[in-house]
Protein backbone atom coordinates (compact mmCIF):
# COMPACT_ATOMS: atom_id res chain seq x y z
CA UNK A 1 0.00 0.00 0.00
CA UNK A 2 1.43 3.26 -1.11
CA UNK A 3 1.00 6.62 -0.01
CA UNK A 4 1.18 9.89 -1.86
CA UNK A 5 4.42 10.27 -0.94
CA UNK A 6 5.61 7.60 -2.99
CA UNK A 7 3.85 9.12 -5.61
CA UNK A 8 5.41 12.23 -5.45
CA UNK A 9 8.85 10.78 -5.18
CA UNK A 10 8.37 8.58 -7.73
CA UNK A 11 6.84 11.79 -10.23
CA UNK A 12 10.29 14.12 -8.73
CA UNK A 13 12.57 11.07 -9.80
CA UNK A 14 11.16 10.25 -13.52
CA UNK A 15 12.31 11.96 -16.27
CA UNK A 16 10.73 13.11 -19.92
CA UNK A 17 12.29 13.25 -23.38
CA UNK A 18 11.24 16.74 -25.27
CA UNK A 19 11.44 15.51 -28.78
CA UNK A 20 11.94 19.16 -30.13
CA UNK A 21 14.69 21.45 -29.37
CA UNK A 22 13.67 25.30 -28.89
CA UNK A 23 15.46 25.88 -32.37
CA UNK A 24 13.27 23.41 -34.33
CA UNK A 25 10.27 24.80 -32.19
CA UNK A 26 11.58 28.63 -33.45
CA UNK A 27 11.54 27.46 -37.06
CA UNK A 28 8.17 25.32 -37.24
CA UNK A 29 5.74 28.09 -35.14
CA UNK A 30 7.53 30.42 -38.06
CA UNK A 31 6.53 28.63 -40.46
CA UNK A 32 3.12 28.07 -39.68
CA UNK A 33 2.71 31.44 -38.89
CA UNK A 34 3.97 33.00 -42.34
CA UNK A 35 1.81 29.74 -44.37
CA UNK A 36 -1.26 30.99 -42.89
CA UNK A 37 -0.70 34.77 -43.57
CA UNK A 38 0.55 34.05 -46.79
CA UNK A 39 -3.17 31.89 -47.68
CA UNK A 40 -4.80 35.36 -46.59
CA UNK A 41 -2.87 37.69 -48.22
CA UNK A 42 -3.07 35.46 -51.73
CA UNK A 43 -6.54 35.33 -51.25
CA UNK A 44 -6.59 39.36 -51.00
CA UNK A 45 -3.49 39.38 -53.54
CA UNK A 46 -5.62 37.79 -55.95
CA UNK A 47 -8.49 40.29 -55.82
CA UNK A 48 -6.01 43.11 -55.77
CA UNK A 49 -4.86 41.34 -58.95
CA UNK A 50 -8.21 40.94 -60.79
CA UNK A 51 -8.71 44.58 -60.21
CA UNK A 52 -5.46 45.72 -61.93
CA UNK A 53 -5.91 43.08 -64.90
CA UNK A 54 -8.81 44.78 -65.21
CA UNK A 55 -8.34 48.46 -64.52
CA UNK A 56 -5.01 48.44 -67.35
CA UNK A 57 -7.92 47.58 -69.88
CA UNK A 58 -8.68 51.29 -69.77
CA UNK A 59 -5.18 51.32 -71.80
CA UNK A 60 -7.09 50.37 -75.10
CA UNK A 61 -8.92 52.82 -76.83
CA UNK A 62 -12.67 52.09 -76.25
CA UNK A 63 -15.03 54.19 -78.46
CA UNK A 64 -18.29 53.04 -76.84
CA UNK A 65 -19.68 54.03 -73.43
CA UNK A 66 -20.85 50.72 -72.98
CA UNK A 67 -17.12 49.83 -72.44
CA UNK A 68 -16.38 52.19 -70.10
CA UNK A 69 -19.52 51.35 -67.84
CA UNK A 70 -18.93 47.86 -67.65
CA UNK A 71 -15.25 48.18 -66.80
CA UNK A 72 -16.38 50.83 -63.99
CA UNK A 73 -19.24 47.95 -62.65
CA UNK A 74 -16.43 45.33 -62.85
CA UNK A 75 -14.00 46.92 -60.85
CA UNK A 76 -16.16 48.85 -58.12
CA UNK A 77 -17.66 44.71 -57.69
CA UNK A 78 -13.96 43.60 -57.17
CA UNK A 79 -13.11 46.15 -54.97
CA UNK A 80 -16.00 46.08 -52.47
CA UNK A 81 -15.90 42.62 -52.33
CA UNK A 82 -11.85 42.79 -51.63
CA UNK A 83 -12.80 45.46 -49.11
CA UNK A 84 -15.59 42.48 -47.37
CA UNK A 85 -12.94 40.27 -47.44
CA UNK A 86 -10.56 41.89 -45.68
CA UNK A 87 -12.93 43.59 -43.15
CA UNK A 88 -13.82 39.43 -42.39
CA UNK A 89 -10.39 38.60 -42.00
CA UNK A 90 -9.72 41.38 -39.58
CA UNK A 91 -12.50 40.18 -37.55
CA UNK A 92 -10.50 36.86 -36.90
CA UNK A 93 -7.29 38.46 -36.98
CA UNK A 94 -7.73 40.64 -33.93
CA UNK A 95 -9.03 38.47 -31.42
CA UNK A 96 -6.88 36.16 -29.02
CA UNK A 97 -8.93 33.59 -27.23
CA UNK A 98 -6.34 33.69 -24.59
CA UNK A 99 -7.09 36.93 -23.57
CA UNK A 100 -10.89 37.30 -23.45
CA UNK A 101 -12.60 33.76 -24.59
CA UNK A 102 -15.83 35.17 -24.59
CA UNK A 103 -15.33 38.13 -26.76
CA UNK A 104 -13.03 35.41 -29.45
CA UNK A 105 -16.60 33.05 -29.47
CA UNK A 106 -18.45 36.24 -30.27
CA UNK A 107 -15.83 37.41 -32.65
CA UNK A 108 -16.02 34.16 -34.02
CA UNK A 109 -20.52 33.62 -34.40
CA UNK A 110 -19.64 37.19 -36.63
CA UNK A 111 -17.39 36.13 -38.80
CA UNK A 112 -19.70 32.96 -39.56
CA UNK A 113 -22.59 35.36 -39.72
CA UNK A 114 -20.29 37.57 -42.23
CA UNK A 115 -19.21 34.10 -44.46
CA UNK A 116 -22.62 33.17 -44.74
CA UNK A 117 -23.54 36.47 -45.77
CA UNK A 118 -20.87 36.70 -48.23
CA UNK A 119 -21.52 33.34 -49.86
CA UNK A 120 -25.40 34.12 -49.84
CA UNK A 121 -27.01 37.63 -50.68
CA UNK A 122 -23.95 39.00 -51.43
CA UNK A 123 -22.55 36.47 -53.54
CA UNK A 124 -25.66 37.04 -56.03
CA UNK A 125 -25.01 40.80 -56.25
CA UNK A 126 -20.84 40.01 -56.75
CA UNK A 127 -22.36 37.54 -59.61
CA UNK A 128 -24.96 39.62 -61.17
CA UNK A 129 -22.70 43.03 -61.09
CA UNK A 130 -19.59 41.00 -62.91
CA UNK A 131 -22.28 39.46 -65.77
CA UNK A 132 -23.91 42.97 -66.04
CA UNK A 133 -20.18 44.64 -66.34
CA UNK A 134 -18.72 41.69 -68.54
CA UNK A 135 -21.86 42.20 -71.07
CA UNK A 136 -21.90 46.05 -71.27
CA UNK A 137 -18.08 45.57 -72.13
CA UNK A 138 -18.70 42.63 -74.66
CA UNK A 139 -21.02 44.89 -76.36
CA UNK A 140 -18.22 46.60 -78.23
CA UNK A 141 -15.41 43.89 -77.76
CA UNK A 142 -17.38 41.12 -79.66
CA UNK A 143 -18.33 43.53 -82.71
CA UNK A 144 -14.83 43.05 -83.56
CA UNK A 145 -14.48 39.42 -83.64
CA UNK A 146 -15.71 36.47 -85.46
CA UNK A 147 -18.97 35.03 -84.57
CA UNK A 148 -17.18 31.13 -83.58
CA UNK A 149 -14.52 33.33 -81.36
CA UNK A 150 -17.95 35.88 -79.43
CA UNK A 151 -19.82 32.67 -78.98
CA UNK A 152 -16.88 30.61 -77.41
CA UNK A 153 -16.23 33.80 -75.37
CA UNK A 154 -19.23 34.45 -74.09
CA UNK A 155 -19.96 30.91 -73.16
CA UNK A 156 -16.61 30.47 -71.64
CA UNK A 157 -16.78 33.39 -69.29
CA UNK A 158 -20.51 33.31 -68.21
CA UNK A 159 -19.86 29.25 -67.94
CA UNK A 160 -17.10 30.30 -65.45
CA UNK A 161 -19.97 32.88 -63.53
CA UNK A 162 -22.45 29.60 -63.24
CA UNK A 163 -19.45 27.20 -62.14
CA UNK A 164 -18.46 29.63 -59.87
CA UNK A 165 -22.04 30.77 -58.35
CA UNK A 166 -22.85 26.81 -58.04
CA UNK A 167 -20.40 24.15 -57.45
CA UNK A 168 -17.54 26.04 -55.89
CA UNK A 169 -19.50 28.34 -53.94
CA UNK A 170 -21.74 25.29 -52.81
CA UNK A 171 -18.43 23.68 -51.43
CA UNK A 172 -16.84 26.63 -50.23
CA UNK A 173 -20.25 27.10 -47.51
CA UNK A 174 -19.96 24.00 -46.53
CA UNK A 175 -16.22 23.50 -45.79
CA UNK A 176 -16.49 27.05 -44.18
CA UNK A 177 -20.07 26.08 -42.20
CA UNK A 178 -17.97 23.05 -41.19
CA UNK A 179 -14.53 24.78 -40.29
CA UNK A 180 -15.87 27.76 -38.11
CA UNK A 181 -18.98 25.41 -36.65
CA UNK A 182 -15.92 23.11 -34.99
CA UNK A 183 -13.81 26.08 -33.78
CA UNK A 184 -17.01 27.35 -31.96
CA UNK A 185 -18.28 24.22 -30.30
CA UNK A 186 -14.69 23.61 -29.42
CA UNK A 187 -13.98 27.12 -27.90
CA UNK A 188 -17.57 26.95 -26.40
CA UNK A 189 -16.80 23.75 -24.21
CA UNK A 190 -13.61 24.96 -23.03
CA UNK A 191 -14.92 28.09 -21.75
CA UNK A 192 -18.13 26.08 -20.19
CA UNK A 193 -15.23 23.81 -18.41
CA UNK A 194 -14.05 26.52 -16.54
CA UNK A 195 -17.38 28.28 -15.74
CA UNK A 196 -17.91 24.89 -14.34
CA UNK A 197 -15.03 24.81 -11.83
CA UNK A 198 -16.10 28.93 -10.74
CA UNK B 1 18.23 36.66 -34.44
CA UNK B 2 16.08 39.31 -33.41
CA UNK B 3 14.29 39.65 -29.97
CA UNK B 4 11.20 37.83 -29.95
CA UNK B 5 13.09 35.30 -31.11
CA UNK B 6 15.55 34.94 -28.17
CA UNK B 7 12.70 35.53 -25.92
CA UNK B 8 11.07 32.56 -27.44
CA UNK B 9 13.96 30.28 -27.00
CA UNK B 10 14.34 31.10 -23.45
CA UNK B 11 10.63 30.54 -23.05
CA UNK B 12 10.88 27.47 -24.55
CA UNK B 13 13.71 25.93 -22.86
CA UNK B 14 12.32 26.99 -19.29
CA UNK B 15 8.77 25.64 -19.51
CA UNK B 16 8.68 23.04 -22.44
CA UNK B 17 9.33 19.74 -19.86
CA UNK B 18 6.54 21.26 -17.38
CA UNK B 19 4.32 21.90 -20.30
CA UNK B 20 5.05 18.10 -21.64
CA UNK B 21 4.69 16.44 -18.01
CA UNK B 22 1.27 18.58 -18.73
CA UNK B 23 0.34 17.04 -21.49
CA UNK B 24 1.51 13.90 -20.77
CA UNK B 25 -0.71 13.49 -17.86
CA UNK B 26 -3.53 14.46 -19.97
CA UNK B 27 -2.87 12.16 -22.47
CA UNK B 28 -1.06 9.11 -21.40
CA UNK B 29 0.56 8.95 -24.43
CA UNK B 30 4.31 10.51 -25.66
CA UNK B 31 3.24 11.30 -29.17
CA UNK B 32 0.28 12.76 -28.19
CA UNK B 33 1.81 14.88 -25.39
CA UNK B 34 4.88 15.72 -28.02
CA UNK B 35 1.72 16.94 -30.89
CA UNK B 36 0.03 19.14 -27.99
CA UNK B 37 3.23 20.70 -26.71
CA UNK B 38 4.39 22.17 -30.44
CA UNK B 39 0.08 22.95 -30.71
CA UNK B 40 0.65 24.71 -27.40
CA UNK B 41 4.09 26.46 -28.26
CA UNK B 42 3.09 27.72 -31.62
CA UNK B 43 0.04 29.55 -30.01
CA UNK B 44 2.64 31.21 -27.64
CA UNK B 45 4.55 31.96 -30.61
CA UNK B 46 1.54 33.88 -32.40
CA UNK B 47 0.43 35.42 -28.91
CA UNK B 48 3.35 36.92 -27.67
CA UNK B 49 3.53 40.47 -28.83
CA UNK B 50 -0.66 40.64 -26.99
CA UNK B 51 0.99 38.98 -24.04
CA UNK B 52 0.40 41.71 -21.11
CA UNK B 53 1.94 41.01 -17.97
CA UNK B 54 -0.83 40.95 -16.24
CA UNK B 55 0.14 37.37 -14.85
CA UNK B 56 3.16 35.44 -14.93
CA UNK B 57 4.32 34.05 -18.37
CA UNK B 58 3.99 30.43 -16.92
CA UNK B 59 0.85 31.13 -16.38
CA UNK B 60 -0.31 32.41 -19.41
CA UNK B 61 1.35 29.47 -21.26
CA UNK B 62 -0.21 26.43 -18.58
CA UNK B 63 -3.72 28.12 -19.19
CA UNK B 64 -2.46 27.94 -23.04
CA UNK B 65 -1.10 24.38 -22.96
CA UNK B 66 -4.71 23.60 -20.92
CA UNK B 67 -6.95 25.04 -23.23
CA UNK B 68 -5.08 23.00 -25.93
CA UNK B 69 -5.27 19.59 -23.99
CA UNK B 70 -8.74 20.00 -23.41
CA UNK B 71 -9.56 20.40 -27.28
CA UNK B 72 -7.40 17.93 -28.16
CA UNK B 73 -9.13 14.31 -27.40
CA UNK B 74 -12.84 16.22 -27.16
CA UNK B 75 -12.61 17.88 -30.83
CA UNK B 76 -10.70 14.69 -32.44
CA UNK B 77 -13.19 12.15 -31.62
CA UNK B 78 -10.86 9.40 -30.66
CA UNK B 79 -11.31 6.28 -28.64
CA UNK B 80 -12.72 6.68 -25.23
CA UNK B 81 -9.91 7.74 -23.07
CA UNK B 82 -9.28 4.80 -20.83
CA UNK B 83 -9.15 2.14 -24.01
CA UNK B 84 -6.50 4.61 -25.73
CA UNK B 85 -4.56 5.20 -22.32
CA UNK B 86 -4.42 1.73 -21.44
CA UNK B 87 -3.04 0.64 -25.06
CA UNK B 88 -1.12 3.25 -25.49
CA UNK B 89 0.97 3.23 -22.01
CA UNK B 90 1.00 -0.66 -22.30
CA UNK B 91 2.22 -0.50 -25.76
CA UNK B 92 4.55 1.74 -25.04
CA UNK B 93 7.05 1.32 -22.51
CA UNK B 94 10.77 0.77 -23.47
CA UNK B 95 12.32 -0.24 -20.45
CA UNK B 96 10.84 -3.11 -18.51
CA UNK B 97 12.46 -1.80 -15.32
CA UNK B 98 10.79 -1.50 -11.99
CA UNK B 99 10.80 2.43 -12.13
CA UNK B 100 10.02 2.30 -15.83
CA UNK B 101 6.88 0.16 -14.79
CA UNK B 102 5.91 2.52 -11.41
CA UNK B 103 5.74 5.66 -13.83
CA UNK B 104 3.75 4.18 -16.95
CA UNK B 105 1.21 2.78 -14.04
CA UNK B 106 1.25 6.78 -12.76
CA UNK B 107 0.17 8.17 -15.93
CA UNK B 108 -2.46 5.07 -16.10
CA UNK B 109 -3.69 6.14 -13.15
CA UNK B 110 -3.92 9.82 -13.41
CA UNK B 111 -5.65 9.14 -17.10
CA UNK B 112 -8.28 7.67 -15.07
CA UNK B 113 -9.06 10.99 -13.31
CA UNK B 114 -11.61 13.57 -14.48
CA UNK B 115 -10.26 15.77 -17.09
CA UNK B 116 -9.77 18.61 -15.21
CA UNK B 117 -8.35 16.89 -12.14
CA UNK B 118 -5.56 14.92 -14.85
CA UNK B 119 -4.55 18.43 -15.28
CA UNK B 120 -4.65 19.99 -11.80
CA UNK B 121 -3.06 16.97 -10.28
CA UNK B 122 0.27 17.33 -12.79
CA UNK B 123 0.66 20.79 -12.38
CA UNK B 124 0.78 19.94 -8.20
CA UNK B 125 3.44 17.21 -9.07
CA UNK B 126 5.22 19.80 -10.52
CA UNK B 127 5.52 21.95 -7.61
CA UNK B 128 3.63 25.07 -8.68
CA UNK B 129 2.40 27.37 -6.59
CA UNK B 130 -1.23 26.77 -5.28
CA UNK B 131 -2.25 30.62 -5.88
CA UNK B 132 -0.65 29.81 -10.13
CA UNK B 133 -2.78 26.88 -10.16
CA UNK B 134 -5.58 28.39 -8.72
CA UNK B 135 -5.38 31.32 -11.47
CA UNK B 136 -4.70 28.78 -14.87
CA UNK B 137 -7.82 26.71 -13.44
CA UNK B 138 -9.98 30.00 -12.95
CA UNK B 139 -11.00 28.43 -9.16
CA UNK B 140 -10.63 30.26 -5.88
CA UNK B 141 -7.63 29.17 -3.72
CA UNK B 142 -9.51 27.45 -1.17
CA UNK B 143 -11.86 25.54 -3.54
CA UNK B 144 -8.49 24.20 -5.11
CA UNK B 145 -6.71 23.69 -1.69
CA UNK B 146 -10.45 21.00 -1.01
CA UNK B 147 -9.92 19.78 -4.55
CA UNK B 148 -6.85 19.23 -4.37
CA UNK B 149 -6.90 17.02 -1.17
CA UNK B 150 -9.92 14.99 -2.91
CA UNK B 151 -7.42 14.39 -6.03
CA UNK B 152 -4.69 13.57 -4.33
CA UNK B 153 -6.72 10.51 -2.57
CA UNK B 154 -8.50 9.58 -5.59
CA UNK B 155 -5.06 9.12 -7.37
CA UNK B 156 -3.41 7.31 -4.69
CA UNK B 157 -6.35 4.98 -4.39
CA UNK B 158 -6.46 4.15 -8.33
CA UNK B 159 -2.72 3.97 -8.42
CA UNK B 160 -2.35 1.26 -5.61
CA UNK B 161 -5.46 -0.22 -6.74
CA UNK B 162 -3.49 -0.77 -10.26
CA UNK B 163 -0.81 -2.21 -8.56
CA UNK B 164 -2.11 -4.92 -6.90
CA UNK B 165 -3.48 -5.87 -10.50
Amino acid sequence: MQEFDHIEALWASHTVDVKISSDEMLKQAKKEVNNMRTKSLLNIGGMVFSFLVIASLWFFNFESWTTHIGITILLIAIAVYTVILYNNYRIIAKSDFTINPKEFIAQLKLYQLNRHRLYNQLYWFYAIALSLGMALYFFELLAHLSPWVQILLVVLSFGWIIFCSTLVRKAVIKRDKERIALLIEKFERISEQFTEQQ
Amino acid sequence: MNQKDVLFKEIFDKNSKKIFHLCYGYTGDKDSANDLLQETFLKVWQNLDKFRNKSLISTWIYRIAVNTCLTYLRSEKRQAKDELTENIIENKIEEFSEKNEQVALLYKSISKLEENDRLIITMVLDELPYNEIADISGISEGNLRVKIHRIKQKLTELYNQHARI
